[in-house]
């Protein structure tokens, strides 16, 4: 009596250990098999508007311009030798900001940014993006929209 | 098998005399009345008995109980807006379907099949205005739906599991007209979406990441319209048909629509007892309680007494909902046309640029401050929401509207859906260019 008392203690332990083992491996397949959606659905490469491209030379753009790119969405800034590459894109909600004078204004929802693209009014929350600008081996300048630079970087030509 | 007192039937050829067999012309004759008869069990009922067969023998009508509650089939007390929300889906399926054989989800000709809808396409104007107002509805009467839910405490134990179902089921109904929103092209759509996505953005940490996911690109555009061409037409009416069946299966397993605990009492108001004190029985037998007491205890199948049967009660009361309800969106169709604006412009927002009116609360907020407004409030509505019936345990006041043991939970809600409701008048009619104050008047 005894005896099997033990023996089916040890089994229902067993058997729970391999229910639980079970369960385990259904429940993370199930996990992994979500997760993998998600890895699908998040796109390597996008077909929208190229992350890295070319502006063209520098001297396309003399000292003292400051020239908003639409199709691109930013705005070029240079002075003597140095130049940056500002986004237009609002960072309230998305909006493409317009370059005026004293900085940027925003038609959707009246956010203003100086001519850093710092906020003095407005609902947007943070300034204007800088991108990183370089110089490609062909001698045209190269804007990366990935790589957000600080505020005041300038790359100097 | 040979026990069993089953009559073979006679015997085909090659007999040529005897019992005349039933002949080609006579089947004939009779085929209209044998596939009647072989789709429809029974015979429209005129008893007790066959109108719960009807119910429960037909496909489609054994979604109902045999029989309901009357306090279910009272129209102030639900309004119908549960079966309203139910017709507008219905409706907005089956002209989505077919608004599906025009349109094309492609940045370059998804505006032009717009047009075409509108010049060419034999409906397709009305077809258009239909899906655009059932949507609209749609929203509404879910949210309508839910406040009836609400004020009536029909969230309660047992029904907590089937508010939640509910709660997602709004949610998704309002995915699913915000992905609608997209597909025309135009300006309106463009701007609204570019808006409301970069609210999603706000969320803390994965913010940025939904919104990537979202639109398949940095910006709204070509991944954007395909990606919410696919939730639109199948991922999220598949959820909702799906939410929808089991929100309907779980109120039968509720107990039937929330009342009163007073409408479980028979005509008379109390429980009746019964005491044999007279008569043949009285003190000789022993009856067993079942037989005889009628109240809230004794149902078996939890049918209650003060019921009727669905059919043709229920089936009527539906039916009206559905008439009332597809009349009305075939007038507002038939009246005002669904906007178009101008084809997609990038380089120029609408000014103002709004999301579509439903979220117009949200971006009212957004303009106060980005992350409360966008993510923070909305987000702690939405899981007080779910969580109230999980929260508020007293089952008190079930079954009425207003009842006087809810007035605090009646009242906070009032004031959160009049908040919603005054920001989203705020958003529509008060804010111009530049998100400014102006008077609409």
């Amino acid at each position: 009596m005894n005896n099997q008392n033990i023996s089916e203690k040890s089994g229902s332990s067993r058997r729970s250990l391999l229910t639980w083992f079970s369960g385990a491996a259904l429940a993370g397949s199930a996990a992994i098999s979500a997760l993998a959606n998600f890895v699908f659905m998040k796109p390597r490469a996008t077909y929208g508007q190229p992350s890295r491209y070319s502006i063209g030379r520098p001297d396309d753009f003399p000292s003292g311009t400051r020239v908003s790119l639409d199709q691109r969405r930013v705005c070029v800034v240079r002075e003597g030798s140095k130049l940056a590459v500002i986004s237009t894109i609002c960072t309230h909600l998305g909006c493409t900001v317009g370059v005026s004078d004293t900085g940027f204004a925003c038609p959707c929802h009246g956010s203003r940014y100086d001519q850093d693209g710092n906020v003095v009014g407005g609902p947007a929350p943070k300034s204007l993006t800088w991108y990183q600008v370089s110089l490609a081996p062909n001698g045209d300048l190269e804007v990366d929209t990935n790589n957000a630079v600080s505020q005041g970087t300038y790359y100097n030509l | 098998m040979s026990n069993l007192p089953v009559q073979e039937p006679p015997a085909a050829p090659p007999s040529e005399t005897g019992v005349p067999k039933p002949g080609l012309t006579t089947a004939l004759l009779q085929f209209p009345r044998n596939l009647w008869d072989s789709i429809f069990r029974h015979p429209l009922p005129d008893s007790d008995l066959g109108a719960a067969q009807t119910s429960f023998s037909n496909f489609f009508l054994h979604i109902h109980p045999v029989k309901v509650h009357r306090n279910t089939l009272r129209p102030l007390y639900t309004l119908g807006l549960g079966v309203m929300s139910f017709v507008t889906f219905v409706v907005l399926t089956i002209t989505g379907i077919l608004l599906m054989f025009y349109y094309v989800p492609s940045t370059t000709q998804a505006y032009d099949r717009m047009l075409d809808l509108r010049g060419s396409v034999a409906f397709g104007t009305f077809l258009r205005n239909l899906h655009r107002w059932s949507a609209h509805a749609m929203v509404a009467i879910v949210f309508l739906h839910m406040c009836r839910v609400f004020l009536t405490g029909s969230y309660k134990r047992p029904r907590e599991f089937n508010w939640l179902i509910g709660c997602v089921l709004l949610l998704l109904t309002l995915f699913a007209s915000f992905t609608g929103y997209l597909l025309p092209w135009d300006q309106l759509a463009f701007w609204a979406i570019t808006v409301g996505t970069s609210i999603a953005a706000y969320a803390p940490l994965i913010g940025k990441k939904i919104q990537f996911l979202l639109l398949g690109d940095q910006a709204v555009g070509q991944e954007a319209l395909l990606r919410f061409y696919v939730l639109h037409v199948v991922v999220l009416p598949a959820l909702i048909t799906l939410l929808v069946a089991i929100h309907f299966w779980r109120i039968r397993k509720d107990g039937g629509l929330s009342r009163p605990a007073e409408a479980d009492l028979p005509a008379g108001g109390q429980p009746l007892r019964v005491e044999i004190v007279s008569g043949p029985a009285a003190g000789k037998r022993t009856f067993g309680l079942m037989g005889f007491v009628r109240g809230p205890f004794t149902k078996t199948g939890n049918v209650p007494d003060n019921s009727v049967y669905a059919w043709p009660n229920l089936l009527v009361a539906e039916l009206f909902v559905f008439v009332v309800t597809v009349a009305a969106l075939l007038v507002v169709s038939l009246l005002f046309n669904a906007p178009l604006e101008e084809p997609v412009n990038v380089l120029h927002p609408p000014n103002p640029a709004k999301a579509p009116w439903y979220f117009l609360g949200l971006q009212e907020l957004v303009s106060y401050s980005a992350f409360w407004g966008g993510v923070g409030v909305p987000g702690i509505e939405v899981a007080l929401l779910m969580l109230v019936p999980y929260i508020d345990r007293k089952v008190s006041g079930v079954g009425k509207w207003f009842a006087k043991e809810r007035f605090l939970a009646n009242t906070l809600f009032i004031t959160f859906a009049l908040l919603n409701v005054i920001f989203i008048i705020i958003g529509t009619f008060f804010r111009g260019p530049n998100w400014a104050m102006v008077s609409p008047f």
